[in-house]
């Protein structure tokens, strides 16, 4: 059983926002990435997901169920949404304890932990808290429960780079005890860190689904190389390479396929130079949001 | 239950201000009750007021020099308060989540729509009820200390449990309101707005008679305060119908909460 099911989701309000057909499966013990640019739908999937909203198609389901027809399996979910709000009259360690009441045990003693490891002042009014702490109380009140599902919607806006390396610490250990985690970003770096697989969502469909491994390490090359003469561009117009461009001498395109095939191009023009490198995500990422949608 | 305690407090403050006006309320009104009766010429005056003059105040068939006619009269202000009091309360409690925004952190929580709702109406009923308590305990306090006339103990309680079921309608029309808009911040305006609109329907109606039909769109208008003071008791109709229509107008709150999208 996969502990998060999305099968055909649909949600449609208006004309152009929402999701459309996003298929999803994450697996117990995993750290899922869900990238995406701001509007892509990110966060609708996910509220879809804990119904918070209906969807207008599909199902999506938490450990096998729907959170609409069973509210109690939210008990082994912990969310954080992007933009962290609470009641402003409350101060953090009752919000923090209201949190607590609702998972019928005792979560005292961890709440002192997070509060102390991500240096959270637990006395202090939310209304007075700035954005980062804010964020930082979301990540309290959404761990305390030690839950089986951790949700993350773009977690580490608005924290300091130091908060964000205790923030990835704490969720690697999460993950090492058994948790799974969806991480839902914008930001391709950290997901690139900690993902094992990824899936890419553009204007409100999945335009892809990978293993981070496979997207990183086998099958892309970002290939440069400058020639002797000139080379014409026909010449790397093969299966697999795609953001080609050529310019006089030098060639740079992206590649993914065979090797051997590509090698053989190479070998047919007389060369100056050579670099095969890994691109990163964020040239993975941009290339299928200008090639592929 | 964590719900429940968690409104209760969070309405805390607003209770004891609304309870304090009450209070202040009853005595600022009983204490102008000396004017209208005992020794002074104008009681005659006041009886021969044109009758739609006195509907207007608010008089309507009362003897507002007794003091059982003068309560009515009263009770009328104060029932007035308590439905604003009722549709905000009801309005507010729900609409809240949407409005703060906390709406992502409750709804997520591992509990229904329903028992949110159920938490909610029933800190809801005990914000009603203390604010009752201290109209009726004030009520008969000023009046006891103004009365020369016959004592009237028997009759408040029973305006208080009339106004007790306007107040029930009201706060599930607040809820109904917050639940079925999909605009937060319009529910709250709304709710008042029905509410002030319901009590125009209920002076126009006392007005002239041809227009009784409209009574049944004024909760205002289901409980005759000229009854109670003439010791008719309360309409065992207009008991089970304001019942039914607070049930009714509840069904539909958690009917269309259930279903709906949240405002995140």
């Amino acid at each position: 059983m996969s502990v998060i099911e999305l099968k055909n989701l649909t949600k449609q309000y208006g004309k152009s926002r929402g999701i459309r057909n996003v298929n999803l499966n994450v697996e117990e013990g995993e750290i899922f990435g869900f990238i995406g640019p701001n509007g892509a739908g990110k966060s609708t999937t996910i509220r879809t997901l804990l119904g918070l909203i209906r969807p207008t198609g599909g199902s999506a389901a938490v450990f096998g169920k729907s959170c609409i027809e069973h509210p109690e399996v939210r008990k082994e979910v912990g969310y954080l949404p992007s933009e962290v709000f609470y009641y402003d009259g409350m101060r953090v360690t009752d919000l923090l304890k209201y949190s607590a009441s609702f998972y019928k045990k005792d979560c005292t003693k961890r709440i002192a932990e997070l509060a102390e490891r991500m240096d959270l002042d637990l006395n202090k009014k939310i209304a007075d808290l700035s954005f980062g702490n804010r964020k930082k109380v979301g990540i309290v009140q959404g761990l305390l429960h030690e839950p089986k599902l951790i949700i993350l919607d773009e977690p580490t806006s608005g924290l300091d780079p130091l908060m964000q390396q205790k923030f990835f610490e704490l969720i690697a250990e999460e993950n090492r005890k058994g948790a799974t985690v969806f991480f839902s970003s914008h930001i391709l770096s950290e997901v690139q860190k900690m993902c094992g697989r990824v899936a890419f969502i553009k204007e409100g469909k999945i335009i892809k689904l990978e293993k981070m491994s496979d997207l990183q390490a086998n099958s892309y090359k970002r290939i440069s190389l400058e020639a002797e003469s000139a080379v014409p561009e026909e010449v790397f117009r093969i299966d697999g390479v795609s953001d080609l461009h050529t310019k006089g001498n030098t060639v740079s395109f992206m590649f993914r396929g065979n090797l051997n095939t590509v090698l053989r191009k190479i070998a047919s023009v007389s060369l100056r130079n050579i670099s095969i490198t890994e691109p990163d995500l964020e040239e993975i990422f941009l290339h299928y949001y200008t090639k592929e949608g | 239950m964590n719900i429940f305690f968690r409104e209760l407090k969070a309405n805390r403050k607003s209770l004891v201000i609304w309870s304090v006006c009450m209070a202040l309320g009853v005595l600022s009104g009983m204490s102008k009750y000396t004017a209208y009766s005992g020794d002074n010429a104008n009681n005659g005056v006041l009886n021969e007021l044109p009758r739609a003059f006195r509907a207007l105040l608010g008089m309507g068939d009362f003897d507002v020099t007794k003091m059982s006619g003068f309560f009515a009269f009263l009770f009328l202000y104060l029932e007035l308060a308590a439905a604003a009091h009722a549709v905000l309360l009801g309005s507010g409690i729900l609409a809240k989540e949407e409005r703060g925004k906390t709406a992502e952190f409750l709804a997520v929580k591992p509990v229904s729509r329903s028992a949110i709702i159920t938490s909610k109406l029933c800190a809801a009923l005990v914000n009603l009820l203390v604010l009752d308590a201290v109209i009726l305990i004030s009520s008969i306090a000023m009046v006891a200390a103004y009365n020369k006339g016959p004592e009237i103990n028997g009759e408040i309680v029973l305006f208080v449990l009339s106004l007790f079921l306007v107040q029930l309608i009201f706060v599930s029309m607040g809820t109904l309101f917050a639940a079925a808009l999909k605009k937060p911040k319009l529910t709250g305006p709304a709710a008042a707005g029905v509410m002030v609109g319901s009590f125009v329907v209920s002076e126009i109606t006392n007005l002239t008679d041809r227009l009784d039909a409209l009574k049944v769109l004024s909760p205002f208008q289901y409980f005759s305060y000229s009854g109670i003071v003439r010791g008719d008791g309360l309409d065992p109709l207009a008991v089970s119908l304001s019942l039914a229509l607070a049930a009714f107008l509840l069904w539909l709150t958690y009917f269309c909460y259930r279903r709906r999208d949240l405002n995140v």
